[in-house]
């Protein structure tokens, strides 16, 4: 039996011979159907003379190109891989049409659900034709609006802000959280449900949730309907255990709600988590921890039972982990606290993945159960997958005692793999530049203890603020050693040299009156001396500051114990942050003090949304031993104790030569004690779209700078003779310390804090209310670019 | 393709207008040749590009066959393995009995193989391409690959060993002895041929000491000296259980001896 | 003291009183019933079998736990698979020693310090 082909151009004839398998029916009818099946064909005819079987063919004509037409917010490439018909593939009619279909859904998927889509085909000279498809794109169909039916106790627009949809406004060109996706839709309402059960409304729950395509309105329109239930309150809590000889009511204290309090749907997850981890802990690996609550809706109370019994006895044969292509098995093995061969315990895999997703390595962490060899055997399965660490960032900023300041850093939190944290920052800036690598390892000797080191040098130069520059180069060996989950307690050691000098050269004349520059300072330019013009008015260094150049190291060992409940370290709404930092300067090194600071920031959420914040602060720095106490170690104070201030614009001030112009602010002599209060509201600007990331704030400061102990008199025991005096007008051989008292200074301002792509910028507007005549106030501050 | 990511708000302008270009038609055999020019010219991805135009141009010819081959090579030997494995799987499924089909298994258990990271990350290709390498020596033992497949196969599975040894010492710094015994006992019992086997056996001596097993201890120590007699990890064995005054002595009766005995035919 | 989160007890969940039922010529598939699967086993046909318990405590939240107790319950069966005898080791049985640091190398692709410093920052996304 053969088979002959005719009328095929391109397909080889023994490739369609093939579909042939004998010369029957059934098979004759089956070839057909495969050829057709192949697309390549737009007609296919069989003829049997005998036992021969001719196969007529025509082929589909050949597309040459495929084209589009009016589509610009969707690139061609990507309609190219969505649709079926190919260049050199064949035409056919249905699948150009099913085409059409799938263009339009990547429309409608990209918040353009009113898009029309034609298609018409351009026959060619040699046989072949083109398929264009013509796209008119229509306006962009988001969400136009979200409404809310049955809500009561909380605003729709209270709703809206929980959702991660948000409605087309001004802004819709940029973003595309207005676009219509219902998964997104599936979790918001998932939010919303989370917020009413942390708020007592156990009763809560979504009847329903449907988007109407409006094209008057040309978007979608979602219609949320809840029914919101009664706010419960708690009646009352009872632990009721099963297992022998664990008896509930001694559990009692761990459980995070009490009778009287509204219910709260994220308190009873964190009691499960503490009674879980607790009963495990006496022994009972497999326990289980059951919350129940029974709502009595007259009375709004719900009493909630937390029921304890014996889980099945299953063990952990192995715990595989999958996926880490960058990061080290034991990087990830050792954040688990149970180990292979353990009872399985759901409440140490649910922190360990918590722990795992903390350290900020991985996009994903998944952790499943499969089952084991036996049927008291399981294997923890842990899929993660690596995400870049590595972070190269270039941030700009300006803050007005280091005037513009540009920085690059290249941090690793990941490196190798090995967890460790390594950072490379160079900064250059107008009044001061600097270059720092600090090198950490969180899981040092085996222990969950953060061992690293810094290595950093720092020139800041003469400013109007200040008449020296300062260089100093040192490093740090440091330890971090978590007591509990909120304390946590960092020994240091670190040695820095610090080099003092005192410019004196034509553009900075700030020590002419002891070393005249010829052409320069007056009365040696051919001028003549007098009150007005001499080697004071072209500025001058307070001899304080003078006699403390030179070049000293400083060998200190301290401390830092911080106490930590922030609820979220960027932008807080909540919780306290406490840290206590002592260092002792002596083990060797020409420095000899101890310095004492502590800073405490309480957050809480007054309303919701607008956040007050007290924030105290304190410190103090006493010599050892006989040594004096150097100027560059005392405090120097400024907006960041009391805000409207300039920076050193607060605390004693060499004022003997304060009558000369261009002298007052530039000799703060610090001081070595120091207090500040502040009280601050945020709120979000109301009427903005939240996309924008503006917040407000109104504040007031209160602080005070004092006990300067330095030197007064440096004419080496001699008579003090005094400065700007005729003939001579220079300097003389003693400083007045002025603005030394423990005054407080105030102030209140309003600022404007933007959470910018770029990282948080902040604008200042403060007023000093009290202040000594000697300080220097500001206005405005602007501090920005990321924060490191 | 999500079309999230292809959505470009600034691409303002209103789009590209058809214009009629005609796109010219190549010849298979030109197709071929241009590819193999361009793999001469070490130009692995352009010659990728042509044998893909090859193989989608002349579909259902045997140009096909060959264009696929060839793309399956040229993206091999240009280091993108996941496109390699990719066309290798295409070209396994369509031609399962085209004379080439041992090279293209070979091509992919390959692209497995050289990207096989080491042991502290995941071993995932270092199994698939174990797979892959024990079918080839199976299914084609007379073909030039077998020889190198067998090869590499037990360099894979020596890597797979060593993730195991690697998770069961962890566990012994931790004292967690269970969990190391039984990781041990893991690489005894599937991969006894590799090089690791003799650690295993010493590690095991170690984990049953600490535990106070000392016949166990004393078993692993004695199948160690019997079957790696000059191994280092033996003098170390027995100069730990010298130290607690005990000998090496085989218990018949303990699974390593069993375990070793049938499996290495000694027994 | 402060952060104490104690003691924390791996390995098999001992129970005195079953361990009590475990007679001489019981079969293997009542103890799998009474102690469930043995933790390790030392043979491929069953003929000991290990219940390995431990108990570590640590201090303070940040130092390595330490093993305070350590127990294995051993099970071993005659060839017709009936319990033959029962052992105790407790933690005085177990030596102490520092293992072996030498490893068996192994092969794969190990970065060096620039490619591990700059490699995923090409994949900056």
């Amino acid at each position: 039996q053969s088979v002959s082909v005719q009328g095929n151009k391109r397909v080889d004839s023994d490739t369609i011979a093939a579909y042939f398998t004998g010369s029957d029916q059934a098979a004759v009818n089956k070839g057909v159907k495969d050829l057709y099946a192949t697309g390549l064909f737009a007609d296919v005819r069989v003829r049997r003379e005998g036992n021969r079987v001719i196969v007529s063919v025509t082929e589909n004509n050949i597309i040459n190109r495929v084209a589009f037409e009016g589509n610009s917010k969707v690139k061609t490439e990507s309609l190219q891989a969505e649709i079926q018909s190919k260049s050199r593939g064949p035409y056919s009619r249905a699948t150009v049409d099913a085409d059409i279909e799938r263009i339009k859904d990547v429309y409608r998927r990209s918040g353009r659900a009113a898009a029309t889509v034609t298609a018409r085909t351009v026959d060619l000279p040699n046989g072949r034709l083109d398929v264009v498809f013509t796209v008119d794109e229509g306006e962009k169909t988001g969400i136009k609006t979200i409404n809310f039916v049955g809500n009561v106790a909380y605003s729709s627009g209270k709703l809206r802000d929980i959702m991660q949809t948000t409605e087309m406004n001004f802004m819709s060109f940029l973003k595309t959280s207005d676009v219509y996706d219902p998964d997104k839709i599936a979790s918001d309402l998932e939010l919303i449900r989370r917020f009413y059960l942390k708020n007592g409304y156990a009763d809560f729950h979504v009847v329903g949730s449907d988007a109407q395509f409006d094209p008057a309105q040309g978007g979608y329109v979602v219609t949320i309907t809840v029914e919101e239930g009664a706010q419960y309150k708690v009646a009352s809590v009872v632990v009721d255990s099963h297992l022998a000889d664990v008896d509930g009511p001694s559990l009692l204290p761990l459980v995070r709600l009490a009778p009287g309090e509204t219910y709260n749907g994220d308190m009873v997850e964190k009691s499960v988590d503490a009674l879980t981890k607790e009963v495990a802990r006496r022994g009972y690996a497999f326990s289980q921890v059951h919350p129940r609550g029974d709502r009595d809706p007259a009375t709004r109370t719900v009493t909630i039972a937390f029921v304890i019994d014996e889980g099945p006895r299953v063990y952990i044969e192995r715990i595989v982990v999958r996926g880490n292509t960058r990061t080290r098995d034991y990087v990830i093995r050792r954040e688990f606290e149970v180990g292979e061969g353990d009872a399985y315990n759901r409440a140490l895999i649910d922190r360990a993945e918590r722990r795992l997703n903390n350290l900020g390595y991985f996009k994903k962490v998944r952790i499943t159960n499969e089952p084991g060899s036996a049927p008291d055997r399981v294997i923890v399965v842990v899929d993660v997958e690596d995400q870049a660490t590595g972070a190269l960032s270039l941030s700009g900023g300006y803050s007005t005692s280091d005037g513009f300041i540009a920085e690059v850093s290249v941090t690793e939190s990941n490196f190798m793999g090995r967890g460790q944290y390594v950072k490379l920052a160079v900064s250059e800036g107008q009044h001061a530049r600097g270059v720092e690598f600090s090198f950490t390892e969180p899981y040092f000797l085996g222990n969950r203890m953060a061992a690293g080191f810094d290595l950093y040098a720092k020139k800041s130069d003469v400013s109007q603020y200040s008449f020296y520059s300062n260089f100093v180069t040192g490093g740090t060996l440091r330890l971090g050693l978590p007591i509990t989950e909120e304390i946590t307690f960092s020994p240091r050691y670190s040695i820095y040299n610090t080099d003092i000098t005192v410019p004196n050269d034509s553009n900075h004349p700030y020590n002419d009156c002891t070393y005249p520059i010829w052409g320069v300072t007056p009365g040696f330019n051919g001028t003549t001396v007098n009150y007005w013009n001499n080697c004071l008015t072209n500025g001058e260094a307070s001899l304080a500051i003078q006699q403390a150049q030179g070049n000293f190291l400083t060998s200190m060992v301290g401390y830092t114990l911080s106490y930590n409940t922030l609820d979220n370290n960027k932008s807080p709404t909540g919780g306290l942050y406490a840290e206590l930092r002592q260092d002792v300067a002596g083990a060797g090194g020409d420095s000899h003090f101890v310095r004492t600071t502590g800073d405490l920031r309480y957050y809480h959420e007054i309303f919701d949304q607008i956040v007050g914040l007290v924030h105290l602060q304190g410190g103090d720095i006493t010599a050892l031993g006989s040594d004096q106490l150097r100027i560059v170690d005392n405090f120097n104070m400024g907006p960041s104790l009391v805000r409207g201030f300039a920076p050193n614009g607060i605390g004693p001030r060499d004022i003997s030569s304060i009558g000369v112009s261009g002298n007052s602010s530039g000799n703060p002599l610090g001081g070595t004690k120091y207090f500040g209060a502040s009280l601050e509201v945020q709120f979000p600007i109301f009427g903005l779209p939240r996309d924008l990331g503006l917040k407000g704030a109104i504040f007031t400061d209160a602080g005070t700078l004092f006990g300067y102990n330095g030197k007064t008199n440096f004419a080496g025991g001699g008579q003090c003779t005094y400065t700007d005096v005729a003939p001579t007008y220079t300097q003389g051989t003693c400083i007045t310390v002025g603005a030394n008292s423990s005054l407080i200074r105030t102030s209140a301002g309003a600022s404007i804090i933007w959470a910018s792509p770029l990282g948080p910028i902040r604008f200042d507007f403060a007023k000093a209310i009290t202040k000594s005549p000697y300080d220097q106030t500001q206005f405005f501050r602007f501090t920005g670019g990321t924060t490191f | 393709c999500s079309s999230a990511d292809s959505f470009n708000p600034l691409n303002l302008f209103s789009g590209e207008k058809y214009k009629t270009e005609i796109v010219p038609d190549v010849p298979a055999d030109d197709l071929y040749n241009q590819g193999l020019a361009r793999l001469q010219h070490k130009d692995y991805s352009g010659a990728a590009k042509k044998f893909a135009d090859l193989d989608k141009q002349y579909p259902y010819s045997q140009w096909q066959r060959k264009g696929l081959l060839m793309t399956v090579f040229s993206q091999y030997q240009n280091a993108s393995y996941d496109d390699a494995i990719a066309s290798a799987k295409r070209y396994i499924g369509l031609y399962p009995t085209s004379p080439d089909i041992a090279y293209a298994n070979y091509l992919e258990a390959m692209s497995y193989y050289n990207q096989i990271p080491d042991v502290s990350r995941d071993q995932e290709r270092a199994a698939k391409a174990a797979d892959l390498f024990a079918q080839i020596v199976e299914k084609y033992p007379k073909s030039e690959y077998a020889e190198d497949s067998r090869y590499k196969l037990q360099v894979a599975r020596d890597q797979l060993a060593g993730k195991e040894m690697l998770v069961g010492r962890y566990y012994l710094n931790q004292h967690n002895y269970a969990a190391a015994i039984n990781r041990f006992r893991e690489v005894l019992a599937k991969y006894q041929t590799t090089r690791h086997a003799e650690e295993a056996l010493m590690r095991l001596t170690e984990a049953y000491l600490a535990l106070g097993i000392t016949n166990e201890a004393q078993t692993a120590a004695a199948v160690l000296g019997h079957n790696f007699p000059d191994s280092i990890w033996y003098k170390d064995a027995y100069a730990r259980l010298q130290s607690d005054g005990l000998e090496p002595h085989e218990d018949q009766g303990s699974w390593i001896s069993k375990a070793f005995l049938h499996k290495m035919g000694l027994g | 003291c402060l952060g104490y989160n104690g003691q924390v007890v791996h390995g098999y969940q001992l129970d005195a009183k079953t361990i009590d039922q475990v007679k001489p010529g019981a079969s293997a598939e009542q103890i799998l019933v009474l102690l469930g699967t043995p933790t390790t086993t030392s043979t491929v046909g069953g003929d000991a079998w290990y219940y390995i318990t431990q108990v570590t405590d640590r201090s303070l939240q940040f130092m390595q736990p330490k093993v305070i107790d350590q127990r294995v319950f051993a099970v071993y069966f005659t060839k017709a698979k009936k319990v033959d005898r029962v052992a105790n080791y407790g933690m005085e049985d177990g030596k102490l020693f520092d293992f072996v640091s030498r490893t068996t190398p192994t092969a794969g692709a190990e970065s060096t310090f620039l490619k591990g410093m700059f490699l995923n920052l090409l994949k900056f996304s």
